[in-house]
């Protein structure tokens, strides 16, 4: 009994390793198509795109931390988003100082700006969260509005163009601006990978399935959650510095506007809430939608996106509340079956 | 003697127009099994819930180990080493046994994989490392409540409030959890249970508060309680008396 207990793990131990170097293998490929990528596209409006879908990788990521692991919808992620763009293309122009500084600068303040909602409103449950993050976003939007002497109000602001320059984070092509971008997409999948793997990722899972038991068994549910949202407000500035870089023009509407809070949380919720790579499914995927929209109907039917994003939100939640990663895993899962089985016959 | 571990002082609690506890006080000392009693509705579990911090007490006052934790939040409560199991399990259902006892460990051990280790231990002792992969969600009611002991152990308490943990149990699985409860308290830890299972309240405890509608009623030995004609009348009735 106890023999064949042994061989058994044993012969479970040898598939295992079949599998992980499969994996491994696949993984492989997948890394050395991202960096191959922009050199196999015809021209740099395609570039765009994937740098876009890099960045989306980047927000979704930070926003599913929260909005997918602390389970607590934000609906106003442009708040720490556009905190980061404004404070560092702000920074930028007034004291000269390297975007490469200011990237941590504004994830800093997206992250301070984070401290108090979570302090307010992780004491309670219910719908608060949400509601506070859509009155900061739009709070924000006003003053930026309004202090026009600084912000430049409605017309925004932009990034001094100083040519290819890359200690200034600029540069005159696209290939820089994806690797960077490549790179700030798998920081925060990896930082995503190390949180879950931690205790705060896994006392995230406790009170997502029951907050008195987390309680009574010493976890500080609106700390945990407050730290998710610390984390997840930092990155979120982060990618919203690199994206002001990266466009050179940033206005209140864009950055703080509700249309851009739904877009990152609807690349995570379409990807898959509370996973590694469902961001990065679910970036692909809208960024396909939104470009496709833009070019088949080229703005003639202003705020036909925001449409397209509430059909896209309906349909995920209808038919697949878990996202379009939970698919791609059992296509994924099959094909390795399907390689165990191969090579199982030919030992 | 040994020193007073828990000092509850005058705890009282009402919801709406039902005093749910009144005027309440009992010592719990270290090392010892403090066994609570009384009918249904008389404020074991209030009591319970005033203690870790789930309510919040109308007047009275909580000291534990020396400090004022009255209005304390649960988790602080737990921090300081006074942990609680709920009369109805609430597993973490959706995933594994030996991760929802992690989530006990978590609290002394930050190191996911210490916690692991710490989480097996607490699981094997009560019983249940061999369902460690299971998920919680479908293990049996009692085995449910075994994993709540094990959780609430894996917080290295100093003292134990455990919430009828035996109701349902048969004979045999009845003696195997005074088993381990003796077990505890014989690595130092003081253990309260409330327990409408005489045979178990009986043998297990030192001494037994009785509760009825809220109130302290009795106090004392086993023997004490069992022969008190309040208690009696209140609680275990007359054929208790015979026996």
């Amino acid at each position: 009994m106890a023999e064949s207990a042994a061989t058994g793990q044993s012969d479970l131990a040898v598939r295992g390793k079949r599998v992980r170097g499969l994996e491994r293998a696949i993984a492989t490929a997948a890394i050395l198509f991202v960096l191959i990528l922009p050199w196999l596209l015809p021209n740099p409006f395609y570039v765009h795109i994937v740098i876009m879908m890099a960045i989306f990788v980047a927000l979704g990521g930070a926003w599913n931390i929260i909005g997918g692991y602390g389970g607590q919808l934000s609906l106003g992620h442009a708040a720490f988003f556009g905190t980061g763009a404004y404070v560092s293309t702000l920074l930028v122009n007034a004291y000269n100082i390297s975007p490469w500084i200011t990237l941590w600068i504004g994830g800093v303040a997206a992250l301070l700006l984070s401290l108090p909602i979570g302090v307010i409103c992780f004491r309670l449950q219910g719908p608060y969260f949400t509601i506070a993050t859509i009155g900061l976003a739009e709070a924000l939007r006003l003053l930026v509005l309004h202090y026009r002497e600084i912000t430049n109000g409605a017309q925004g602001l932009t990034v001094p163009f100083k040519g290819n320059a890359p200690l200034l984070l600029q540069f005159d092509s696209k290939m820089p601006y994806y690797y960077i971008a490549v790179v700030l997409a798998a920081a925060v999948l990896l930082i995503t990978r190390r949180m879950e793997r931690s205790r705060l990722g896994h006392y995230l899972v406790a009170i997502g399935q029951n907050q008195d038991a987390a309680e009574a068994v010493g976890i500080n549910s609106a700390k945990a959650k407050g730290q998710a949202l610390a984390l997840s407000a930092f990155l979120t500035g982060v990618a919203g510095v690199y994206y002001a870089q990266y466009t050179y023009v940033i206005h209140p509407d864009g950055a703080f506007g509700l249309g851009m809070s739904i877009q990152i949380a609807l690349v995570a919720i379409v990807g898959g809430v509370g996973t590694i790579l469902g961001p990065a499914l679910g970036a692909i995927i809208m960024e396909l939608f939104v470009q496709s929209t833009q070019i088949l109907f080229a703005g003639q039917y202003p705020g036909l996106e925001l449409m397209v994003y509430g059909g896209l939100l309906v349909t995920v939640i209808l038919w697949r509340p878990r996202g379009v990663l939970p698919w791609f895993e059992s296509w994924y899962r099959r094909l390795v079956g399907r390689a165990e089985r191969v090579s199982g016959g030919t030992p | 003697m040994s020193e007073i571990l828990l000092d509850v002082q005058g705890l009282s609690k009402h919801f709406g127009g039902l005093q749910a506890v009144l005027d309440l006080s009992f010592q719990v000392r270290t090392g010892e099994i403090l066994g609570v009693i009384g009918p249904n509705g008389s404020g074991k579990t209030t009591t319970f819930n005033l203690i870790t911090g789930f309510y919040r007490p109308d007047r009275g006052h909580v000291r534990f180990a020396g400090q004022d934790t009255t209005g304390l939040r649960p988790y602080d409560v737990c921090a300081r080493g006074l942990v609680r199991t709920f009369q109805v399990a609430k597993p973490f259902p959706a995933i594994s046994v030996l991760r929802n006892a992690m989530m006990g460990t978590l609290l002394r051990h930050a190191d996911p994989l210490v916690a692991e280790a710490k989480a097996r231990d607490v699981l094997t002792l009560v019983g249940l490392e061999a369902r460690a992969h299971m998920e919680a969600g479908s293990l049996t009611t009692i085995d449910q409540r075994r994993l709540e002991v094990a959780r609430a152990l894996g917080t290295e308490p100093r003292l134990l409030l455990l919430d009828e943990t035996m109701a349902g149990l048969t004979l045999t699985e009845v003696s195997e959890a005074m088993r381990l409860i003796a077990s505890l308290r014989e690595r130092g830890l003081t253990v309260v249970v409330v327990e409408h299972v005489m045979r178990a309240v009986m043998n297990l405890s030192d001494r037994i508060v009785v509760l009825n509608q809220g109130t302290k009623i009795a106090e004392g030995k086993p023997a004490e309680i069992a022969a008190n004609p309040e208690v009696i009348r209140a609680y275990l009735g007359a054929e208790y008396q015979r026996a």
